[in-house]
């Protein structure tokens, strides 16, 4: 359903005012007629699906976007044009969940992932009839295969209305919503990033609206003709079915819903500085919240929203940050261990086609430095590992396009069959790398390496998931969501994955902030990454970037504040490698409850100037003098050893 | 436990002997730490002090055995025994003059044939190359070997050294003020009880001194409250004291290597306590040297104020297995306290502003690259990440 105007995007210009629209069928009204003269000398719009819009607008490419109101929660800091909806008052028709069976007696539901609005919705609506289904994520046509006995399906858009009348159980959901809270649901509305909005550019967005309720029928028409759904149905569907007024009761309908979503943890609670922009006094009338009350609801693991962590990494202090993300801790590990693990970090070629300016390791293809791993150089390190009773490697390296994905695959068997280690290999930017360089897709590529031996990702090179970020410290790596779209795979195939973060560079804590919340989306939709480690950027002579913000301080403060956001991952690393065992030691006591790897060598870091080794006896006893036990672990997280 | 504590910090009220233990025994770290840090926000806010200095060791011959030592040679003739000349030693601040230091601070061994005149020329020599050089030299140790080895009271020798231009004494020598601690990790030296002595004197002469306290080894959590408490009532008694260091054992290569040295949760604890049971000494000190630049920044919210100095030239932790590098440039420094969050003062020996500098933004933008373009700031962070390097 999402249709491209990317000309439009391009011709964009400072002085226009950037909107987002989605392709969807019910919000055409809205934003068609914004392409067209006198709007568009004043409006520059684009279309995308509603994951990008929300990242448009967290990352500031976007001024407004038509944002379904579970993305504007998890954002937060947002304001509401008032009058304008996308939103329903009983039966929308087009978000609902099927089954074969009464609802009460389902056990599972395949959810259509894409829409996190609908999908709380279902949630909540499920969870208050005490009906509590395991979920999971399928496209909306697998989704409606798996419908059959106790497995139900929430289907949304086009392919709800398709098959309204082809299964005997139906709940629809804004049906529901009115039966329960006797409230108008609203799933998505203009949203628009503080400060960008004139009466001017609301006058616009509500003229476009007039024009677009009065085209209702054409643009049914021409859905009709590109789709198998009658043209009547449409009509009525966007005539009657979809409301796109925002008045009061859709207002309180819309807080109501925030409100029950942040109750069950689904949300972050919606910051009240969304506000109406010609209606001050109703939503976002509230007073800021104190960084108290912040600072506790982080701690009782409620979810942040962007505004609401970017608010607290700038403001909390050292010990307001540390004591919030030990609770955290405590309440996620309430049995005070803290594991480590024994692994090797082997750097199989330093050839590089990247060139990150941030990386003292890379050697260009040809260089005379440039090396790729021979098996008795690797069978040596390898027994090493076994004898020191290390159970795993971690095992990366450089683009190197000489390489195949036999090699890889040859490497891996051998690795197995010859030592039983466990593989944490190959970061998401080599996946990638072999794809292109095998041109085949992702899937493929992690599949044949899983059949070889893989066992979970690392999750180096995310460096911060903000692609201006990107293009400044590593201009030629995979964007953020190339890099988050291989976790998706490889979660999708079963296989886990660490999620990591270098800060330090360009970035801010706006940046820092939205980097956790696209690992906490993608952790909600799959569940795949077990833990999360971050430390600050490296500097050394020969780097070619300045550091930014960076040091022990900031370090702390970032890790405990990553506790507090990653509500959803359940192990935080400290990163004792980069920042020297006394510092990781405290690191224990600000949300981490795994100390990392005896580790024998890290090239990439240490050749940044950062250079440690220590031994199981010294991490054993620098976790007891921090307060807790240990265990020893693998890759899973699972304990090798007792607790002692 | 530790809220009856914190009721008694706020409203003032002293601190008792079961009170240090249960604070060093209170699992929650951070919620001690927090607790020293209000106290040093109440006293400084968030002043954190430094100095240049320059730190000389004039010889490491020394009479006196104690095991944490690594620096000290028993005779002149062993292999790496050293003294230098008084032209060397006053060399060492000449070639500083382009930018001199505000403070020497002199620590030397024992030496059993160097005549008293050697250390009143020293002085001199000193003064006379930069006259309002503050010479912080000797500690009670050595003032008290002074007053055996040539047959004076300690008075006459701290008069005699005054005169010559003493103007304080470092902290060097607390140890373990427990006799039986102390009778076991070091013989031949001043007692607790002789080196509480000494400051007593110096400070009834109008002289300042600091105080320090060697943790890590074979003491208990109990001979630590101890030794904390017996200089809360000499200073109730003098206040003499402007600074109280606590001091990590370090065990390479010397008579206690076998002992773990104190990890960096044990450091930031020590930091917490001593300023919460110091409740009438101005200023903690986190000495770098011995905690490691990075672990000193984080004591700065444990209830540290003070990161000492530039402290050129250093060689006792060095020899006892310090990574931490020999000098940090005042550039340096103040990052590592704008890091923190605190706004960075270089003082004088007696904590006199000699320069205040802006407190950062914001704290976690304290390291601007602008502050960072000098070469040679950026060599020096680089030798600190090497120092880290813990290979065992």
């Amino acid at each position: 359903m999402n249709r491209g105007v990317g000309g439009l995007a391009e011709a964009a210009n400072a002085d226009r005012l950037r909107v987002f629209g989605v392709a969807y069928l019910n919000a055409r009204p809205l934003w068609e007629s914004l392409a067209e003269a006198p709007a568009a000398d004043r409006v520059a719009l684009s279309l995308a699906p509603p994951s990008e819009l929300a990242r448009a607008l967290s990352e500031g490419e976007a001024d407004v976007g038509l944002l379904p109101v579970g993305g504007a929660a998890a954002i937060g800091d947002l304001e509401l044009v008032d009058g304008i909806a996308i939103g329903a008052r009983g039966k929308v028709r087009s978000v609902a969940i099927v089954a074969a069976r009464p609802i009460h007696e389902l056990t599972s539901v395949a959810l259509d992932l894409s829409s996190r609005t609908s999908v709380v919705l279902g949630r909540l609506l499920l969870a208050r009839r005490k009906i509590t289904p395991s979920f999971f994520g399928a496209p909306p046509r697998e989704a409606i295969a798996q419908v059959k006995d106790r497995t139900g399906a929430l289907i949304i858009g086009d392919a709800a209305l398709e098959i309204e009348q082809r299964f005997p159980y139906r709940l629809d959901l804004a049906e529901d919503w009115l039966e329960w809270t006797g409230l108008p649901f609203v799933f998505a509305a203009w949203f628009a990033r503080p400060g960008t909005l004139t009466a001017e550019y609301v006058e616009i967005l509500r003229e476009a609206k007039r024009i677009g309720l009065c085209r209702r029928d054409a643009i049914a028409k021409s859905h009709a003709e590109c789709t198998n759904l009658p043209e009547a149905s449409l009509c009525d569907y966007l005539a009657h079915s979809i409301r796109y007024d925002l008045g009061d009761d859709e207002r309180r309908g819309l807080l109501r819903f925030w409100s029950e979503a942040a109750s069950a943890r689904l949300l972050p609670k919606c910051s009240p500085t969304v506000r109406a922009v010609t209606v001050p006094d109703d939503i976002g009338s509230q007073p800021r919240p104190s960084l108290d009350a912040l600072l506790v609801r982080a701690a009782d693991g409620e979810r942040l929203s962007l505004a609401e962590g970017t608010r607290l990494l700038r403001e909390g202090s050292l010990f307001e940050l540390g004591l919030a993300a030990d609770a955290v801790r405590r309440r996620k590990h309430p049995h005070g261990v803290v594991t480590y693990i024994i692994d090797r970090n082997v750097n199989y070629t330093n050839v590089c086609t990247t060139s990150c300016r941030f990386c003292a390791f890379y050697r260009p293809v040809g260089h005379s430095e440039g090396y790729v791993l021979s098996r008795e150089v690797l069978g040596q390190k390898l027994q090493e590992v076994v004898d020191a009773g290390g159970v795993q490697i971690l095992l990366q390296g450089g683009l190197n396009p000489e390489l195949p994905i036999d090699w890889y695959e040859d490497l891996f068997r051998w690795i197995k069959k010859e030592y039983g280690l466990g593989l944490h290999a190959l970061s998401p930017e080599e996946i990638l790398h072999i794809a292109r360089l095998e041109n085949l897709s992702v899937p493929t590529v992690l599949e044949r390496l899983r059949a070889a031996g893989l066992d979970s990702v690392p999750g180096g090179g995310a460096e911060i998931l903000v692609d201006r970020v990107r293009k400044k410290i590593a201009k030629a790596k995979c964007t953020s969501a190339e890099w988050l779209s291989v976790m998706r795979a490889a979660h999708r195939l079963g296989l886990r994955s660490t999620a990591t973060m270098m800060f330090g560079t360009v970035d801010t804590a706006e940046d820092r902030a939205l980097h956790l919340m696209k690992i906490r989306d993608l952790q909600d939709e799959t569940g795949g990454f077990t833990a999360f480690f971050c430390w600050d950027f490296q500097f050394e002579n020969g780097v070619h970037i300045a550091p930014g913000e960076h040091g022990t301080h900031l370090y702390l403060r970032t890790q405990a504040f990553a506790r507090l956001m990653l509500d959803n991952i359940d192990h935080v690393g400290a990163s004792w490698v980069t920042q020297g065992p006394g510092v990781g030691q405290v690191a224990l006591r600000f949300g981490a409850d795994d100390y990392g790897s005896v580790m024998f060598e890290e090239s990439v870091v240490s050749s940044a100037g950062t250079v440690f080794g220590i031994n199981a006896d010294k991490i054993e006893s620098r976790i007891h003098e921090a307060g807790f036990r240990c265990a020893r672990r693998n890759v899973h997280y699972d304990w090798l050893t007792e607790a002692l | 436990m530790l809220s009856v504590i914190a009721d008694k910090v706020r409203r003032g009220e002293r601190l008792t002997f079961d009170d240090g233990i249960a604070l060093f025994l209170e699992p929650d770290l951070l919620a001690v730490g927090a607790l020293a840090n209000e106290v040093r926000v109440q006293r400084h806010g968030d002043k954190t002090y430094f100095n240049r200095n320059l730190r000389v060791e004039i010889t490491n011959v020394c009479v006196a055995e104690c095991l944490f030592c690594s620096f000290a040679k028993l005779e002149a003739h062993m292999p790496g025994a050293h003294t230098m000349s008084l032209e060397e030693a006053w060399h060492e601040l000449e070639a500083r003059m382009d930018d001199p230091p505000t403070e020497i601070h002199v620590v030397n061994g024992l030496h059993p044939t160097l005549p008293f005149s050697f250390y009143e020329d020293l002085l001199r020599g000193f003064k006379h190359i930069k006259p309002d050089v503050h010479l912080k030299c000797f500690t009670a140790v050595e003032i008290h070997f002074f007053a055996q080895h040539f047959g004076m009271t300690y008075e006459e020798v701290l008069v005699r050294l005054r005169k010559a231009g003493l103007d304080s004494l470092p902290g060097g020598g607390g140890e373990i003020f427990d006799e039986d601690v102390r009778s076991r990790i070091s013989a031949g030296k001043a007692t607790g009880a002789e080196y509480l002595e000494v400051h007593r004197v110096a400070h009834r002469l109008g002289m300042f001194t600091n105080a320090t306290m060697l943790y890590g080894h074979i003491e208990t959590f109990a001979h630590r409250v101890d030794h904390l408490l017996r200089l809360r009532t000499l200073q109730d008694e003098t206040k003499g004291l402007q600074a109280f260091i606590p001091l990590a054992f370090h065990p390479d290569g010397n008579g206690m290597k076998n002992l773990p040295a104190p990890t960096a949760t044990d450091d930031l604890r020590t930091i917490a306590v001593s300023r919460l049971l110091l409740d009438n000494v101005d200023h903690i000190k986190a000495y770098w040297v011995s905690l490691t630049p990075d672990v000193a920044q984080i004591a700065l919210r444990f209830g540290a104020d003070d990161l000492d100095g530039t402290v050129v030239h250093e060689t006792i932790y060095k020899t006892a297995g310090s990574r931490s590098p020999g000098a940090l440039g005042d550039g340096e420094l103040v990052r590592l306290i704008r890091e923190a969050g605190c706004t960075p003062i270089e003082r004088d020996t007696l904590y006199n502003v000699v320069r205040e500098y802006p407190r950062a933004e914001v704290p976690e933008a304290a390291m601007k690259v602008k502050d960072r373009k000098r070469a040679a700031k950026l060599a020096i962070v680089q030798d600190a990440r090497d120092a880290k390097e813990m290979n065992s």
